[in-house]
């Protein structure tokens, strides 16, 4: 009886027992671990042999370390804020009564499912390449070669564009949003005379704040761990101008070895990701309205 | 009870759904299987390749005579793992290998991994640290010092010379595949060194002789560009094949390796800064395209650049190993041949040569003797060795190169390109020349060679650059 009942009552354990192992060892032990690691010299073939605090020294002292950091900053910086507008701006269009919206909700949302993927890099890269159809398609209106990605001022934009065409899931989670607007608010605005994009930033936008916080902290995360495009499109050229901190990691953890660096660089983008994600918890007081008991 | 029952069935099910997950890393097709596609000229050369493994069977009955292959009659069944890296014709011949090894020694099944160069070492290094790497594992020339420093990575292949004939392979040649503490960690394969290949079509459009001489590539530079236009380069080069060119510049003037065989550095920074000079001034006088150039093809590997497969990019220098990979996708029309190494203008070459690859068997592996006989069937035995042909070089072995220069199965290319560095009498090539500080992505070749065409270095700070990083490799 008393084993029933003690089984009975841990049982949820047993279910819940697969996910914990994963998470334990796949997650746990390795973010534990590259704690560890990251403050020591740890390579993978020549062992440890010193806990230091170089490692992170040199993510802030050293010029490709310093580079990274900075060109992680600036995709981040220029992707999120062109995707959550573009998903808005889209979503916006969408949730109108036009002909045959459900055929470009679907049309808008495919590159969010492909986009990622290797294959599309791949496209993307014989696309803007300089013999690409972009530039083929230039040509026709007598614009000269540009070097999309081969010339560093360019590489950075290529690599965003990918990431911002890919809006299609935010846009979906918006569309949701809107449609949870009510149609009576605009009614009332329209009796009183507001126009569409008054309507949009009065009536629309404080509405749906907290998916737009929402969409702001995912995209976030995804912005500053994004590493298929990089790798694949330009290989963190040219002149490092694409190398993100993903990459550096991966380049520094599985091609030199250096697991320690690579752990010291990786707790770096962690804690700047948490940064900004408690900054942005933070600022939502000030601009995200929630409809509950106290509006907040 | 019912929501219980359903409940243990959700549970399993995705229990079941992780474990399938774990277990879905593309697992090695056996060897039985088709595993990849050949290329249709490629299948075209099957008959001959059959013909000379017939024609390979009265050595092979005099090889039997051999201790290694009179023991290796004796053997478990069991599954063993074979990996390796290469284009399309080297898996089909490899494949095939494989599988007749496997209908010699009936119960010695054979799982393969194989496959393009791109981010293999990568994944074997990991597999080697995790004690999980294949039984019979294809290695490059520095990954002996890299990974097996220790002596614990790969086992000492003396302690299966009883299948395996160390015997055909010279005693110099085996002492490359040495690890650090002594032990034959490797076997080579083959032994190569970097040659010229050029577009014979192309030159002969641009109405240019193929450069025997480091003035006659310059003048072919000028006259690509005046003849056939800005997109038509006699040479191109990346950042390593870069490193290398310099390299054989140096050692053509000063006489000795830039790595010296203990290891020490042999090489200046004012050397060096004379070699940076010298590939820069290539890019000015349009013997080479850019690394801006290259970049702006796609970050693609040469020999599937559309530039060289049309004859734009003239030019490789490559291992005298490796050219199939070259000729295979050139389009309709376009020739490919061997040049001569290149003389300095003071009769030197500078040219050095090394273990292409070598075989080894994991420490981590639970049938060395099998690996071993199934290294010894790839090397040693004239069956494997004719299946094989020269798809790994010219072999190493002596019953190798013996089978297929009696079977003039060694492709005319490799013939003639290793014949051509080997007649230019190489100079020592340190595996260190390789290390990952120097070679890695972001590593010092890449950022110096780039640096400095996209003219963020000057020749000196280049060399000061890569001096260091020299230095810190020798230390």
């Amino acid at each position: 009886m008393k084993k029933s009942k003690f089984l009975k009552n841990n049982i949820g354990f047993l279910f819940i027992l697969p996910w914990l192992i994963g998470f334990l060892v796949f997650k746990a032990y390795p973010f534990a671990s590259s704690l560890f690691y990251s403050f020591t010299d740890y390579h993978l073939f020549k062992g440890m042999s010193e806990f230091t605090l170089q490692n992170y020294i040199e993510v802030f002292s050293k010029p490709l370390e310093r580079k990274a950091l900075i060109v992680t900053f600036k995709y981040a910086f220029m992707t999120v804020p062109l995707k959550l507008v573009a998903a808005l701006f889209i979503a916006y269009i969408l949730n109108f009564k036009i002909k045959g919206v459900n055929f470009f909700r679907t049309a808008y949302y495919i590159p969010s499912i492909l986009g990622g993927s290797v294959a599309i890099a791949v496209l993307w890269r014989a696309l803007f390449k300089d013999d690409g159809l972009i530039n083929g398609l230039l040509a026709i209106f007598g614009i000269e070669t540009v070097h999309f990605l081969s010339d560093p001022n360019w590489a950075l934009f290529i690599i965003c564009l990918l990431r911002v065409w890919q809006f299609g899931s935010a846009m979906v989670i918006f569309l949701a949003a809107l449609k949870g607007v009510s149609v009576d608010l605009y009614e009332a605005a329209s009796i009183d005379g507001a126009g569409k994009w008054r309507q949009f930033f009065s009536i629309t936008v404080p509405l749906i704040t907290p998916v737009i916080f929402y969409n702001l902290i995912t995209q976030l995360v995804q912005a500053f761990q994004e590493f298929n495009g990089p790798f694949i499109i330009t290989a963190g050229g040219p002149r490092n101008a694409t190398t993100l901190m993903s990459l550096l990691v991966y380049n520094n953890a599985f091609k030199n070895y250096k697991m320690g660096k690579a752990s010291a660089q990786a707790w770096v983008l962690f804690v700047i990701l948490m940064l900004f994600t408690a900054l942005s918890f933070w600022s939502q007081n000030h601009w995200v309205y929630y409809a509950d008991d106290d509006g907040r | 009870m019912k929501k219980k029952a359903l409940a243990i069935l959700m549970t399993s099910a995705m229990a079941a759904t992780i474990l399938a997950g774990c277990g879905s890393s593309s697992p090695a097709p056996a060897a039985s299987e088709p595993a990849a596609a050949p290329a249709a000229e490629e299948k075209a050369e099957e008959a001959p390749a059959e013909e000379a493994a017939e024609e390979a069977e009265a050595p092979a009955e005099e090889a039997a005579e051999a201790p290694a292959a009179e023991a290796s009659g004796d053997y478990e069944e069991c599954t063993i793992k074979f990996d390796w890296w290469g284009g399309d014709s080297r898996h089909e011949a490899t494949n095939k290998a494989v599988e007749a090894f496997m209908a010699k020694y009936p119960g010695i099944n054979v799982e393969v991994n194989f496959g393009a160069w791109t981010d293999w070492e990568t994944a074997r290094a990991l597999e080697y640290q995790s004690g999980t790497g294949s039984d019979l594992t294809q290695i490059g020339s520095n990954w002996i010092p890299d990974y097996d420093g220790d002596g614990t990575t790969f086992i000492d292949l003396n302690t299966v010379s009883d299948v395996l004939d160390l015997s055909q392979f010279n005693a110099s040649d085996l002492e490359k595949c040495l690890d650090p503490t002594g032990q034959q960690a490797g076997v080579p394969i083959s032994m190569t060194g970097r040659i010229f290949y050029w577009n014979k079509t192309t030159f002969d459009k641009a109405g240019v002789e193929i450069p025997k001489t480091i003035d006659d590539l310059i003048a072919a530079g000028k006259t690509f560009q005046e003849v056939l236009g800005d997109e038509y380069f006699p040479l191109s080069l990346g950042e390593y094949d870069r490193a290398l060119f310099m390299s054989f510049y140096i050692q053509a003037k000063s006489g000795e390796p830039i790595i010296a065989e203990d290891g020490t550095l042999n090489v200046t920074e004012e050397q060096l800064a004379d070699g940076f000079a010298f590939i820069q001034s290539l890019e000015d006088n349009h013997v080479i395209p850019t690394i801006a150039a290259l970049a702006g093809d796609g970050n693609v590997t040469l020999n599937e650049n559309p530039k060289f497969i049309d004859g734009r990019y003239a030019g490789v220098f490559e291992w005298d190993s490796a050219p199939l990979k070259y000729t295979s996708n050139l389009a309709e029309g376009q020739e490919l041949v061997v040049g001569d190494e290149l003389d300095f203008g003071n009769g030197k070459t500078g040219v050095s040569a090394k273990v292409s690859m070598a075989f080894a068997i994991c420490a981590s592996s639970q049938h060395p003797h099998e690996a071993a006989m199934l290294m010894n069937y790839l090397l040693n035995d004239p069956e494997g060795i004719a299946i094989m042909a020269s798809e790994r070089g010219v072999p190493a072995s002596k019953i190798g190169f013996d089978t297929l220069n009696d079977a003039g199965m060694i492709d005319p290319l490799i013939a003639a390109a290793h014949n051509g560095v080997y007649a230019a009498n190489p100079m020592f090539f340190s595996p260190k020349f390789d290390n990952g500080e120097l070679k890695g992505d972001g590593a010092a070749y890449i950022d110096t060679f780039s640096g400095l065409s996209y003219g963020d270095y000057s020749v000196e700070e280049a060399a000061s650059i890569l001096y260091d990083a020299y230095t810190n490799v020798c230390e």
